[in-house]
């Protein structure tokens, strides 16, 4: 069985307790405003360009056989849609700047991946973590990997946006040491608005495999003026009270270090202009947070 | 200030007076002649004496200049001092005799001029730093690590004694008498260097006024008397006999300090003769007069390891050194920990500590795989090999029982660059190595290995032909007294130790460009063999023209997988090339007569001073760029995380060689607030069969470098959160930004 990977991080640090080998699966039912991995959301491979590398040598538009690409006067234009990935145009170009995002790659060699970091796992409780995009989207592949690491042994993660079915979750959760779940904005018509779905399925997965028993991290995106307020501050509070087996809060703050992937996939980014939260602001959050009963918070 | 050289011309005297005598007398009367005027006198806060000077001609087993080593003549030096200052005729005349004198009667003058016919051919350069070759001869007989606990358990006297016990007792059991005349005589020299910094502390006493000063140069006049006529009874008398000697025999590698200096440091304290703090002072004195040394590649300290008699107070000793390394901010002494299982936590968790703030020190050495390496490569029993110490760059030799200095180099890139041009240096244009057929007519990879191979072997050869010779004429030329009073057998035996003073004689051959070169091949095996997609034409022109006009084939050829990115291709290949290399040069052995022969896979600069004379190489690095350092992937070639990467560096064998090594870069964050982690990395990969770590821990400056030299630091990701990237793929404001805050 095969599935769409846009990267491996081994050796990553972020994603779950230990030393972890985190896979990046392509496509995402949501679309976050402020998403730092845009290319992760389609589900198709798709042509990336870096134009600080681009020489503007010309092979890419002599050899693509779709036009995708243009040299017009000392600038380099794209267009995207024109793109099949059929590749000539990473093949011929000299200086790196372009590639294809995504690739497909079978069960077996994630496993042999996974595999070569294991007594590092061991030594320090670490594992294996799936995240995207949205794991759940490729489900039989997602759960094909998780049950194989979980019947060899190996801790198991995902990193979930928490959009699928009660029946996909509840087939995952014996498979799943430890869910790091998105909660993205407490009201459900801000939750529309900002990621192009309400959070009533969402939410009702994350009390459902809580129910279940469970290993649960939340993990709540802040981002600047659209749900650093009151009422979604009171909603995690109020979600943590509601169930108390959540281990912890891991607030992730709005940076701005994504600003330019959209613009390298012919994507625009609707918050070019936003900053990266400040470490004053930072501290205001925890604080509101703790006033509000919320206890074992972090950033992530 | 106008150079005298009142001392080269006494030592050239002394020598032209014993010329015709026993080696050992001739030397010892050099001996006599240069020291104590090579020593220099002892400098504000020294608590130790024993500083030198950089005699332009004299004798030492080390080199003091490229190819200066054991009578040595720094003729360019003098050459400059006469041009540059005003000599009266008189003066000048006496020095160009000497300088003419020497030019025929300097060590490595008489080692070259009884080179082979075919050595001269294809080893036509000793300067190996500037001259484009495959290989090039080193002279110097350097790494010797001698007896120090015999020295501080005999001190002067009992040493005397001994000496003249085995000269009274010489002509009735048939050994040499003059040897151990001249051991005497040495001894003699070593009361004279003694005397020489009595005066010297003397003299600062007399003009001192500080009163603390006055303290510490006092109690250094009662350790010096002390020393001079008894065994050391204190650690800091045993710091001050060892550390004399040590320039009297040339010594720039210290071996086992912890458990030679143990004992005395831990009755020190325990009978309140000393406090920890002077006995950190002490050390901290003995750093900086290391530093001062300049010895660039040696100063190493070996603290920690299986087979110490006093582990308990050899740790203290350890504790103490670590200290010292983290409070004196230097890029020596090359302090370096033997980790094993079962090892006091406590000096482990130090040593983490030490390296965390950045100091580099102590390079880490898994005992749990090296004693076993030991055993096989040197053929050592397992008792012996737990006597091992890496020296200079990482040399591995047995602690007063073995020898095997590295007398060569080989840029292993080069031989497959000449290979692959017939004979030829690209560089020079001129014949450099064995002709053995043109590019096209290597139907297959396997012709093209075979010729590497031969390639290889043919300098292999003469390398450790020319080790041999090196020592004989070292050996004909002088014993080495201050080495050999503490080495092997050589006083029971009454011979140097190039004389046959010593069982264990073996030899080292440094090679460089291994990981280039298995990436090269690689890369060729699989574009111009296995896919056909890049003509051998095409590849040559495209590695002549540095790659000018060919880009998207240099491409090509770095998108082909690469050594240290946990790829088993890429890696297989960096196994096979370095088996042959080590395995052909461990054979040498038995043909010239050495107990060992090995290859060492070591970290200098040579890496990147022999890469300025490499052309550009079928793995895409461009010409006269730095090869790839020690056991390490090409900078920037790894790709894929640092676990991928050391189970890279566990993959070619430890056991066929005398020593690799293992750079790895980790951010201060990391050992500050991910200890944990950084713990069971390093655990899993010293498990793995992780041989040795050189740990340096990547500042805001590694940052600011990667702004400057991307290509270097793709290895650099940068989170935040659930988002990664490379570094150097961020924009510019960007990366103004991430260097504001912290790695990982």
């Amino acid at each position: 069985m095969n599935g769409l990977v846009y990267d491996i991080h081994r050796f990553s640090l972020h994603d779950g307790p230990g030393i972890r080998t985190t896979i990046f699966l392509k496509g995402c039912p949501l679309d976050c405003l402020w998403c730092h991995n845009p290319e992760a959301k389609s589900f198709e491979p798709q042509l990336s360009f870096n134009s600080n590398l681009c020489t503007l040598c010309g092979n890419c538009e002599k050899s693509c056989p779709n036009n995708v690409h243009q040299i017009i006067d000392g600038k380099h234009i794209i267009n995207f849609d024109l793109c099949r990935t059929s590749e000539e145009c990473v093949e011929n170009c000299p200086a790196g700047a372009l590639s294809i995002i995504g690739y497909s790659e079978s069960v077996e060699e994630i496993m042999e991946t996974v595999n070569k970091d294991r007594k590092y796992f061991e030594n320090s409780g670490g594992g294996l973590t799936i995240s995207g995009g949205e794991p759940m989207a490729q489900f039989d592949f997602t759960f094909e990997i998780l049950k194989r690491a979980k019947e060899s042994g190996i801790h198991t993660a995902i990193e979930t946006c928490g959009q699928s079915t009660e029946q996909r979750f509840m087939k995952v959760l014996p498979y799943v040491d430890l869910f790091l779940f998105d909660y993205k904005e407490t009201d459900p018509e801000n939750h529309k608005n900002y990621t192009g779905v309400s959070n009533k399925q969402i939410l009702k997965n994350l009390e459902l495999i809580l129910e279940n028993g469970a290993s649960v991290i939340l993990r709540c995106p802040l981002i600047p003026g659209f749900n650093d307020n009151e009422k979604h501050f009171r909603g995690i509070a109020g979600l943590q009270k509601k169930f108390p087996s959540i281990k912890l809060i891991e607030i992730m703050a709005y940076h701005n270090t994504g600003r330019d992937k959209a613009e390298k996939i012919g994507l625009v980014n609707p918050l070019k202009d936003l900053s990266s939260v400040s470490e004053s602001e930072k501290k205001m959050w925890i604080n509101s947070l703790t006033r509000l009963g919320c206890t074992n918070v972090t950033f992530g | 200030m106008k150079y005298n050289f009142f001392t080269e011309l006494k030592f050239t005297s002394a020598y032209k007076e014993y010329i015709n005598a026993h080696p050992a007398i001739r030397e010892a009367m050099c001996l006599k002649a240069q020291y104590p005027d090579y020593f220099d006198g002892i400098t504000e806060g020294d608590l130790l004496a024993g500083r030198i000077q950089h005699g332009l001609i004299g004798f030492s087993p080390d080199e003091w200049g490229p190819t200066a080593f054991g009578y040595y003549c720094l003729t360019t030096e003098i050459e400059k001092h006469l041009k540059e200052n005003d000599y009266s005729t008189e003066q000048r005349t006496e020095i160009e005799e000497i300088l003419e004198f020497w030019s025929t009667e300097n060590t490595s003058f008489k080692l070259r001029s009884r080179y082979t016919e075919e050595m001269k051919k294809y080893l036509p350069s000793d300067d190996w730093m500037n001259q484009s070759g495959i290989a090039f001869p080193l002279y110097r007989l350097t790494g010797g690590t001698p007896d120090f606990s015999t020295l501080l358990k005999l001190g002067i006297p009992g040493l005397r004694d001994k000496i003249t016990k085995l000269l009274e007792s010489a002509d009735a059991e048939s050994k040499d008498p003059d040897f151990y005349r001249g051991l005497l005589i040495a001894l003699d020299v070593f009361v004279n260097v003694i005397d020489f910094y009595i005066d010297n502390v003397k003299q600062l006493l007399g003009k001192e006024t500080g009163q603390s000063r006055i303290s510490d140069l006092e109690k250094l006049l009662n350790v010096l008397e002390a020393v001079k006529i008894s065994k050391p009874r204190t650690f800091h008398e045993a710091l001050q006999l060892f550390w004399l000697y040590t320039f009297l025999g040339d010594v720039r590698n210290y071996g086992r300090m912890d458990m030679y200096m143990g004992d005395f440091l831990a009755s020190d304290i325990d009978n309140g003769i000393i406090t920890e703090e002077e006995a950190l002072r002490l050390v901290q004195s003995l750093w900086k007069l290391m530093v001062d040394r300049h010895t660039v590649v040696h100063n190493r300290v070996i603290i920690g390891g299986r087979g110490r008699r006093n582990e308990k107070n050899a740790d203290r000793f350890a504790m103490l050194a670590l200290e010292a390394s983290r409070t004196v901010l230097a890029i020596e002494p090359q302090l370096s920990l033997r980790i094993y299982k079962g090892m006091n936590p406590e000096v482990y968790e130090k040593a983490l500590d030490v390296i965390g703030e950045g100091r580099t020190f102590p390079i880490l050495y898994n005992d749990d795989v090296n004693i076993g390496s030991v055993v096989k490569a040197f053929e050592f029993n397992k008792l012996d090999a737990e006597q091992y110490v890496p020296y200079g760059c990482g040399e591995y030799i047995i602690e007063h029982e073995s020898f095997g200095t590295p007398s060569g180099v080989i840029n292993l890139l080069k031989a497959l660059e000449v290979t692959l041009h017939n004979g030829i240096d690209p560089m020079t244009g001129k014949e450099a190595g064995l002709a053995l057929g043109d590019f096209n007519s290597f139907k297959s990879f396997g012709d093209l290995w075979n010729a590497y191979n031969k390639q290889v072997e043919h300098f292999v050869r003469l390398m450790a032909e020319q080790e041999v010779l090196e020592y004989k004429v070292a050996g004909e030329t002088a014993p080495f007294l201050f080495m050999s009073m503490l080495y092997g057998e050589c006083l029971d035996s009454g011979k140097g130790m190039f004389s046959g003073g010593i069982k264990y004689l073996g030899g080292t051959l440094e090679t460089y460009g291994n990981t280039n070169t298995s990436d090269s091949l690689l890369a060729i095996k699989k574009l111009v063999y296995e896919s056909n997609s890049v003509p051998k034409g095409e590849l040559l022109q495209a590695l002549d023209s540095d790659f000018e006009g060919y880009e998207l084939l240099r491409k090509k050829l770095l998108d082909v997988p690469k050594y240290g990115n946990d790829n088993n291709e890429a890696d297989n290949m960096v196994s096979k090339v370095h088996e042959h290399v080590c395995t052909y040069v461990r054979e040498q052995k038995d043909r010239v007569g050495l107990h060992s022969y090995l290859v060492v896979n070591i970290n200098n600069s040579a890496n990147t001073l022999m890469g300025h004379s490499t052309s550009a190489s079928a793995d895409g690095r461009k010409s006269c760029m730095s090869m790839n350092n020690g056991n390490n992937p090409t900078s920037g070639y790894d790709k894929n995380g640092v676990t991928a990467m050391l189970n890279s560096l566990v993959k070619p064998r430890t056991d066929i060689h005398a020593g690799a090594v293992q750079n790895l870069k980790f951010s201060k964050n990391m050992f500050r607030e991910k200890r944990d982690i950084l713990k069971s990395l390093l655990q899993t990969y010293f498990d793995n069969g992780g041989a040795q770590a050189m740990i340096t821990v990547v500042d805001k400056d590694d940052l600011r470098s990667a702004m400057k030299e991307p290509e270097k630091y793709q290895h650099i990701f940068v989170r935040v959160g659930g988002f990664s990237a490379r570094f150097v793929e961020l924009a510019r404001d960007i990366q103004e930004d991430i260097l504001t805050r912290t790695l990982y």
